[in-house]
């Protein structure tokens, strides 16, 4: 299986090379069959890819310790879902996830447009089968994971060996959450790939239009949905695992995610001004490309060990790689630009300041700084080391420093954006869609300020999320209220008829609603509490209106490790309303350990416990509990960006002309003096039976 | 009891309460001081974590450098100097944050001149497309008006009345 692995992943990279080799031949001859035997070769890459992660998935399951990579990172007694997570936790193995995923999003593509788009798609093909080569020559030439195990014998030579048992995975891994935030991430990251193929065709091969922008839109939504969700499942795995009680501590791999996701989310918005106005075509392209550079970016920053994290693999050569792809990149897309600059010429105009297109560029400009801010933050200790020769740290409080104000002014467009009318809007316009929002806002400050609130950033937060809500909101209702008063159904069901005629800018509110929630949550931030103590059995430790009696401590034997739990009884109001039990872990085929945290979350807060391991002065276990408020907030808030990503990408349900007899007398009598027969059309919805 | 009596009862009373929970004030404020010192520094195990919030199971380095600043809070030292003494002992990389000083201050200024350098792109791009609309329509107005392009502005007013009649059924 080993060997068919290895061939498969071989065959890949030669028919890459014909895909591209073919492809070109194709755009240049234009035959019909070249065409199509280049794409041919396309699918055939992406099932030999498939079926060489196949090959991985069964030696890994089959306990093939032979194999280098199987013996490095499962164990015999690893659980069936962890040897599965098992195939991503190394660089090799990754790789080959990548190569796996990525050959998914190229497979959907060719094979929804086949026999479509003839102009486009050769190029496309090009450009999908270049990416996908890169990443099979690091699957076959540089991190193989079908290498066999070698140890070295008499006189150093290498002979072929197969250990007992593997070494296990790596206990921070052992979580369910870990089986699926790579794929979700890494489903993001190189979802990337598709519309940077599409915009790099669009632009060599001078698409006319703007059909491709129609055609990645799509793709661009379902990525961005990935990385969203996947950068808060990354966020609550820290949270769930780490045990340091927080969920985002502005890590290199951290931001590396980040980044391509607020240049996605800027194309996003700003792709709406080219379809609805043909602007901003050179932007458009020039942020597709940025995004997918910073994919290839934050993939070379996990990788490479240029950065210290505790989320990279370990440091390797592949980084030379990375940058080498980098600048063919970067090459490539200034050459194409350089070239066909002037089919992107658009006629920009702008009819007032205020008005959508403005919010936009607004828009754009605070989630690019976002990005130069988190970038610059992230490498500065290497220019400092390369300038300088002195390495320093840049951690969250810089990070939270800067990111803060440009979040806050991100939330307030958030709110302006979708209250501003297209080319224009009047006076009276704003008057009308902004006194109610700005209302909400100052009430929420009010009340917060009264409540004794006095930090400025969470106030603000708070004030800016009810004018947002309250925007969204008003959106919701003012449609609904006109379904409602003629169809006669209830707002909710009007709501839901609206939301579905126009799911691309209903599912954008929601998505700016689960913002809100995740700001709010974020927010909470500023409020956190915690303490550590030395416990014995029957110590008490207060925090917030917690009390935690802690019981007793158990001990237990699993296959794969062994634990110690504490039992903590916990109080509040001299009740007892929840057991918690917080454990150590210690996994002896690799001889780590780890934490299993105790969470008890609701909307109000977290009661969040750590068993720490053991005090060193008094050998008594050290017990960490932490209280973050508004934490459940963020998840849900993620959640509410997934559901209104899949709300925006649902296709809208179109109002239909029905045709029936008309009741009206016609002027023109026919030549008999009967009324002609006419039918009139009325244009009805395609809503539900007992609302029609 | 006299009203002399009485006031120098409660004057005591009050100073011994008020001693009393000094310490535990003093105490309050040392770990306080401590926490918001730890927050300045990193942690040197390598974690990229800062010092008060590593946690990992014995970590070679945060404990002692916590024991470090407590000893430090305890002693009375300042801020400044207790985070002196870190830098001199694991230098600059101890910080959490860059100083706003010398080359490291760059770091603080690039999302600021990154901020400023893009509003002024996009004032500058925002006062071109205007006044390539202002231009647009100076050369419509100066220009003799063709039939078929009156036939459009005819359709371009039916199309502005069917928008604010769209605009009012959706929005009222």
């Amino acid at each position: 299986m080993d060997l068919f692995g290895s061939y498969a992943l071989l065959l890949a990279f030669a028919l890459a090379i014909y895909a591209i080799a073919g492809g070109v031949a194709a755009i240049i001859t234009r035959r019909p069959l070249l065409i199509k035997s280049a794409r041919n070769a396309g699918f055939a890459v992406c099932a030999l890819i498939w079926l060489a992660f196949g090959s991985l998935v069964y030696l890994f399951f089959t306990d093939n310790f032979a194999m280098a990579y199987v013996a490095e990172h499962s164990n015999r007694n690893l659980g069936n879902l962890y040897k599965f997570s098992a195939l991503w936790s190394g660089q090799q193995g990754s790789l080959l996830f990548w190569s796996f995923l990525l050959s998914i999003y190229v497979f959907s593509a060719l094979f929804s447009y086949r026999g479509k788009h003839p102009e486009l798609m050769p190029y496309v093909g090009v450009v999908l089968a270049s990416v996908q080569l890169f990443f099979l020559t690091l699957n076959n030439f540089v991190a193989s994971p079908f290498a066999v195990l070698a140890l070295p014998g008499a006189g150093g030579v290498l002979h072929l060996a197969s250990q007992a048992d593997g070494h296990g995975l790596n206990p921070l891994l052992q979580y369910p959450e870990m089986v699926i935030h790579p794929p979700v991430l890494y489903s993001g990251y190189t979802g990337f790939t598709i519309p940077f193929a599409f915009a790099m065709a669009a632009l060599i091969g001078r698409y006319p239009g703007e059909k491709w922008i129609h055609l990645t839109r799509k793709w661009t939504m379902i990525a961005w949905c990935f990385q969203s969700a996947g950068i808060l499942l990354g966020a609550h795995w820290a949270y769930a695992v780490l045990g340091w009680g927080g969920y985002w501590a502005w890590d290199p791999v951290e931001n590396a995610s980040l980044m391509p996701w607020l240049t996605g989310t800027a194309f996003l918005h700003s792709v709406m001004m080219q379809e609805k106005r043909g602007m901003m075509r050179v932007w458009n392209v020039w942020l597709v490309f940025t995004t997918f550079l910073l994919v290839i970016f934050g993939t070379f920053l996990t990788r490479s060990g240029v950065v210290s994290s505790v989320h990279a693999f370990a440091q390797s050569s592949i980084g030379k790689w990375f940058v080498g792809f980098l600048i063919i990149i970067i090459s490539a897309c200034l050459i194409a630009f350089l070239k066909n600059r002037d089919y992107l010429r658009s006629d920009n105009q702008l009819d007032s300041m205020i008005s959508r297109e403005s919010s936009f560029l607004f828009n754009n400009l605070i989630l690019l700084v976002a990005c130069v801010a988190v970038l610059s933050g992230t490498l500065f200790p290497v220019l400092s080391e390369a300038i300088r020769g002195t390495k320093i740290s840049v951690g969250p409080p810089f990070f939270n420093r800067v990111n803060l104000p440009i979040a806050m002014f991100l939330l307030f467009l958030t709110g302006v954006g979708p209250l501003l009318a297209w080319r224009k809007t009047s006076m009276e316009s704003l008057r009308r869609n902004f006194g109610w929002p700005l209302l909400a806002g100052a009430i929420a400050a009010v009340v917060a300020v009264a409540f004794g609130l006095r930090e400025f950033y969470v106030t603000l937060c708070l004030m800016l999320s009810a004018f947002v809500t309250f925007t969204v909101f008003s959106e919701f209702y003012r449609g609904a209220r006109v379904i409602s008063a003629r169809a006669g159904s209830n707002l909710f069901s009007s709501a839901a008829q609206l939301a579905m005629r126009n799911t691309r800018r209903y599912g954008g509110y929601v998505i700016h609603f689960g913002m809100v929630l995740v700001f709010i949550g974020i927010s909470g931030t500023a409020f956190n509490q915690d303490k550590q103590m030395d416990m014995s059995p029957g110590s008490v430790m207060a925090i917030g209106p917690y009390t935690l009696h802690l019981q007793n401590f158990d001990s237990d034997q699993q296959a794969n490790y062994s634990s110690e739990r504490a039992t903590i009884d916990v109080d509040k109001g001299g009740k007892s309303v929840m057991m918690l039990y917080p454990q150590r872990r210690f996994y002896p085929s690799n001889e780590e350990s780890g934490t299993m945290v105790a969470i008890s979350s609701t909307l109000k807060e977290d009661l969040y416990v750590v068993y720490a391991g053991h005090s060193p002065d008094t050998n008594l276990p050290v017990i960490h509990a932490y209280l973050n408020p508004l934490v459940k907030w963020i998840w849900l808030g993620g959640l509410v960006v997934v559901l209104g990503t899949i709300l925006a990408l649902l296709p809208n349900r179109q109002a239909v002309m029905v045709m029936s007899p008309s009741t009206e007398r016609s002027p023109v009598l026919g030549g008999d003096g009967r009324q002609p027969a006419r039918a009139s059309i009325s244009a009805r919805s395609q809503l539900p039976k007992d609302n029609v | 009891m006299s009203k002399r009596r009485r006031l120098a009862l409660i004057f005591s009373a009050f100073v011994g309460i008020a001693s009393a929970m000094l310490p535990l004030h003093v105490d309050a404020q040392k770990t306080e001081r401590g926490k918001v010192i730890g927050t300045k520094l990193m942690c040197m195990c390598g974690c990229g974590q800062i010092l008060r919030e590593c946690n990992h199971i014995n970590c070679p380095s945060s404990g002692p450098m916590i024991k470090e600043v407590d000893q430090h809070v305890a002693s009375g030292e300042a801020d400044d100097l207790i985070i002196q003494d870190f830098i001199q002992e694991y230098g600059e990389k101890v910080l959490s944050a860059p100083p706003s000083t010398g080359f490291n201050s760059l770091a603080w200024y690039i999302p600021g001149a990154a901020f400023t350098l893009g509003l002024g792109i996009v004032l500058v791009i925002i006062r071109m497309w205007r006044q390539r609309d202002v231009h647009r329509l100076a050369s419509a107005s100066a220009a003799p008006i063709p039939l078929a392009t009156l036939d459009s502005e005819v359709k371009s007013v039916q199309l502005e009345r069917a928008r604010q009649q769209a605009d009012k059924e959706t929005e009222e």
